[in-house]
């Protein structure tokens, strides 16, 4: 058995267990702002989810989401929760602040340069960004190997950001293939530039083996499921048990679970890349894994202490509710023989929108409920805890702007689905605006939390612990706590 | 069910100029899972309590007639209910334990800050936690604190609090 006495006070600074809050909420806060940037795009232009999605639009926004939005928020996120899940330290704090700049000249160049259409600049804008990737790969990996007893949760990271590298290589490499070379016939491949320009060549070549399309969906899917969703899948598995009161209940299913994404990704990226008929068999090993995460996460539900569910767990539970849909979409559109018609087409365009913003940005934002309040309440009040009455982290926002987003987002999902299988551009756009409503008030009650960094609410102990503040989640010590306050 | 006490008797050596320290610590160290230690000393040895507490022990001193003092040494229960009623006799007794099991993130961060916001010098205090409470180390220490760990059979954590 590993006991591990960990001694963070004695042996090294405990600070370091994680890092200073400012840099996930920079990370955060920057993704949030380009969620709003990329639905406000869509409400301008609706067309852009109407219509077949193998334009330079439908690209550049696609990128705003998943590397301005999702990517940045999943990797503030990351440094936050992986030193904490994992039980160690971050490698380095000074390495991420680096990467965080990187990062969005990275991804806002990218957009900018998709938009139009230059792709030797994506290339460079990219080469910037998978730097940035690079320093956080790195960071994470230095990270996994200190950490005391490997779990699922670090299996399922790690080969989260084994993917994201490979989507990161994959997707250069399409770059690179859509750029033409002419300075190689001047430059002798020995000269430093020469070499380069030489080997961005052959690689373009290579990429010209692949279908275009197949290179543009493998890398697409590779990104979408094997980061963000596996890293989803291994998260919860801390995360759920962790909020809701109760335990992993069975570690053969969760890791069943993991395994079988990733058999079913490698499988199924090879098969989009290739065109291959086996796509459907590798799809189905994929529904298998989300199945036994399905099972498992239920499992853990029905095991749990906390009876009532809060709006975050509920936008979280209700994003992987719809990997069901997502799930016989994929099924549908890996059908050995599919022809691809204007209805197909624009299933996939459904596909992509569902399983990004359906399914990530849902729980996405449903998590961010739960790790805002606290960055910012740890932040502000985290020296004042015991010492003084602090607010609970649900009294940092408005349940009410939360429900009302809630059910915003899932009206505007909907809207947005239905309009976008029959290419019904005004509907795409209303849609799009109930998405931007219920982003309204996500963004109502960021800033209600963000009040608190800026002017924090601190009252004097009245009596001694256990106070409201401690308990105001648990109805049965609530009840104890306000008996004890009458009889004091 | 009562549990085997082992005495041990340091009077005479005391008065005989001799450190019993180490005595009593490897009476302590051969001692079986379900046994205590029944100290007879001249005096009432305080600074015993904290060292016998890291090691996870409870204790309990009573002044004989003779003016010599007994402190029983007993094993903190592995699990059980919150011994917070422990603090009611608090110049017998020098841990504190907070159970903050089964409540929701920050909560046991929070009730442990509490609860350690007025411990007294010398006292321990014990936390039981779910988790291995990562968020609450730079606090202790930023607050004067020391902190050590320790993961359960269960699965849950024991972490002894002093301070510095």
């Amino acid at each position: 058995m590993l006991t591990n006495p960990l001694k963070p006070a004695r042996t090294a600074p405990a600070t370091a267990n994680a890092p200073d809050m400012s840099l996930p909420l920079r990370f955060i806060l920057t993704g949030l702002l380009a969620l709003f940037a990329a639905v406000g795009w869509l409400v301008a232009r609706p067309d852009i989810l109407a219509t077949y999605h193998y334009n330079q639009y439908v690209i550049a926004v696609t990128h705003l989401v998943v590397l301005g939005w999702i990517c940045t928020v999943v990797m503030g996120a990351m440094y936050q929760l992986v030193p904490v899940a994992l039980e160690t330290r971050l490698h380095s704090e000074r390495m991420a602040r680096w990467q965080f700049m990187l990062h969005v000249v990275g991804f806002a160049g990218m957009v900018w340069m998709f938009w139009i259409w230059n792709m030797k600049q994506v290339g460079h804008f990219g080469s910037v960004f998978a730097f940035g990737v690079a320093l956080f790969v790195y960071n994470l990996v230095r990270t996994l190997l200190s950490v005391p007893r490997w779990t699922i949760v670090a299996t399922a990271v790690t080969t989260a950001l084994g993917w994201f590298s490979l989507t990161i290589l994959v997707g250069l490499s399409i770059a690179t293939a859509k750029c033409t070379y002419e300075s190689a016939t001047e430059l002798s491949p020995t000269s430093l530039l020469g070499a380069m320009i030489h080997g961005l060549r052959s690689v373009a070549g290579y990429m010209a083996r692949f279908d275009q399309i197949g290179a543009m969906h493998a890398h697409a899917h590779l990104g979408g499921v094997g980061f963000f969703v596996m890293m989803i899948v291994g998260v919860s598995y801390k995360l759920i048990p962790m909020f809701t009161l109760s335990e992993l209940q069975s570690k053969r299913r969760a890791a069943c679970s993991v395994a079988l994404l990733n058999l079913g990704l490698a499988g199924s990226f090879l098969t989009i890349l290739l065109r291959s008929p086996w796509k459907l068999a590798f799809t189905l090993v994929m529904v298998a894994g989300l199945a036994a995460y399905g099972w498992e996460l239920r499992a853990i539900l029905r095991a749990r202490k906390r009876r009532s569910l809060d709006w975050g767990i509920k936008y979280f539970l209700t994003a992987v509710a719809l990997l069901a849909p997502f799930s016989i979409l994929a099924v549908v559109l890996s059908w050995p023989g599919l022809r691809l018609t204007t209805f197909t087409g624009q299933l996939e365009n459904l596909y992509g929108f569902l399983g990004l913003v359906g399914v990530i940005s849902f729980a996405i934002l449903g998590m961010l409920y739960k790790i805002l309040p606290f960055l910012v309440w740890f932040g502000s009040y985290g020296k004042e805890i015991g010492r003084s009455k602090v607010p609970a982290l649900a009294e940092m926002y408005s349940e009410k702007w939360q429900v009302a987003g809630y059910w915003l987002f899932l009206a505007g999902l909907m809207t947005t689905s239905v309009a976008t299988m029959y290419s019904n551009t005004p509907l795409v756009r209303v849609g799009c605006a109930l998405l931007a409503l219920s982003l309204g008030t996500f963004t109502v009650n960021v800033a209600k939390i963000l009040n608190h960094r800026l002017r924090p609410r601190i009252t004097p102990l009245k009596f001694k612990a256990p106070t409201l503040s401690t308990l105001a989640h648990e109805p049965k010590v609530e009840s104890r706590v306000s008996g004890l306050v009458s009889a004091s | 069910m009562r549990e085997k006490v082992v005495r041990l008797d340091v009077r005479e050596d005391i008065r005989r100029g001799r450190e019993p320290f180490s005595k009593i610590m490897q009476a302590v160290a051969q001692l079986g899972e379900d046994e205590s230690l029944l100290l007879t000393a001249p005096f009432e040895p305080k600074p015993l309590f904290a060292v016998l507490a890291q090691r996870g022990f409870l204790h309990n001193s009573k002044p004989l007639d003779s003016g010599d003092w007994e402190v029983l040494f007993s094993r903190t229960p592995p699990t059980g209910t919150p011994a917070e009623s422990s603090e009611a006799d608090s110049s017998r007794v020098n841990v504190i334990e907070v159970d903050a099991r089964g409540l929701e993130p920050p909560q046991p961060m929070v009730k442990i800050l509490e609860a350690s916001a007025d411990l007294p010098k010398g006292t321990e205090l014990l936390a039981r936690t779910d988790r291995r409470p990562m968020h609450l180390y730079p606090q202790l220490e930023q607050r004067g604190f020391s902190a050590s760990s320790e993961e359960q059979t269960d699965g849950t954590f024991v972490t002894r609090i002093r301070r510095c």
